[in-house]
């Protein structure tokens, strides 16, 4: 069964960049949202998500505290999540595994980098 | 002799007065200058004071400039990835095209060799036939097609990842906004106190929305070298090593 990820950036652009580079690798199913607030609600209203992908900087919530929202969800706290984010310092990339993102991406990425991640990530749930 | 006492009383205070005088006449020059910088002063600091006040009133037009850039580029992206989209579509349907016109030289192919073989008497004539049909010579023309397309596909990809390059843009702008926003506040204060702002506009320069700070990285860099991502990659498998407790110890510093 194919898997349905959510994409979640505030960035129209890179949303779209994101889905392109899913649907280069063999990914087709997504949902989208602009900010982690209406993640959230679509975490609530679609059981069907298996993945997330989410930038950090954000308006209304951002990306670490919609990390932390899912992490606290006994429904979808175990989904895997993959930061994809302009945010490259250690303390940054610390925080976000503190936060337990189960890998992080720096833009600008590459879809091998995209479909290297997210392969690492399936291979270890 | 109270008369000389009284005279001298009347010495000794005339000997002030003219100390005063000779330190008047000295102090005057110094006060006829500061007078005349004044004179100089006052009109320029008028002229800061209209430089900062028209300034200010500019700021909210640079900041709305900015923020009509960061859209214009968002739109000209989404056009550029709708042709970048379509490109992509027609480029895969030219390798289907390819591949199914390889599997048909392929076909008849090993149809003309088949019949070679079970017609031993037209020897030659097969051979004679798939020259004709310039089979060879169709399917290196295939595959040099393919490789084209694959760089085709390589290089909307290329572009793909290169527009990102608007993201990070509009992240380096939303922060120069909110520069641009704290030294407004500032000026629309400092021309408050020179008296040059009413209370009004004060007040509505306070309830003015403050950039919000999480939703841009000001160090945000359009870097598309390999080595940021591989210090990433190091941190995470170095921190993967790192019990949670220990990441969450270092957070609680």
């Amino acid at each position: 069964m194919a898997k349905k990820f959510l994409v979640v950036d505030d960035s129209v652009t890179m949303r779209r960049i994101v889905a392109n580079s899913l649907k280069a690798i063999g990914y087709e199913n997504y949902v989208e949202a602009g900010d982690g607030r209406e993640a959230l609600s679509k975490l609530n209203s679609d059981d069907s998500i298996d993945f997330i992908i989410t930038d950090w900087n954000m308006p209304e919530v951002s990306g670490l505290e919609l990390v932390r929202s899912i992490r606290s969800n006994e429904k979808y706290g175990s989904l895997p999540i993959l930061m994809v984010t302009t945010r490259g310092l250690k303390e940054d990339i610390l925080e976000a595994l503190q936060a337990k993102v189960n890998n992080y991406v720096v833009k600008p990425f590459t879809p091998q980098i995209l479909r290297e991640k997210i392969d690492q990530i399936l291979e270890s749930a | 002799m109270e008369n000389k006492l009284n005279m001298e009383q009347v010495f000794e205070k005339l000997g002030d007065l003219k100390q005063f005088f000779v330190f008047g006449q000295r102090i005057v020059p110094v006060i006829q200058k500061i007078i005349d910088f004044m004179r100089d002063v006052v009109p320029l600091l008028e002229n800061v004071n209209n430089s900062i006040q028209d300034s200010t009133s500019k700021i909210p037009k640079a900041a709305n400039q900015i923020h009509n850039v960061t859209n214009a580029t968002e739109v000209a992206t989404g056009e550029i990835l709708d042709i970048v989209d379509s490109m992509s579509m027609d480029l895969s349907r030219i390798k289907n095209e390819l591949l199914e016109m390889k599997n048909g030289f392929f076909n008849q192919r090993v149809t003309l060799e088949k019949h070679a073989s079970d017609f031993p008497q037209l020897n030659g004539k097969f051979e004679e036939l798939k020259n004709g049909l310039s089979i060879d010579e169709m399917e290196t023309r295939i595959v040099t097609l393919e490789n084209m397309v694959r760089k085709l596909e390589n290089d909307s990809t290329n572009i793909t990842i290169s527009l990102q390059i608007q993201d990070i843009t509009a992240q380096q702008l939303a922060s120069v906004n909110h520069l641009i926003q704290s030294v407004q506040k500032r000026l629309s204060s400092l021309l408050f106190d020179l008296g040059k702002k009413s209370n009004q506009n004060l007040s509505e320069l306070e309830q003015m929305p403050e950039a919000d700070t999480d939703t841009f990285n000001p160090d945000a860099k359009y870097d598309t070298s390999a080595e940021k991502q591989v210090r990433v990659d190091e941190i995470i498998n170095e921190n993967l090593k790192t019990s949670q407790a220990e990441i969450d110890k270092l957070f609680s510093k």
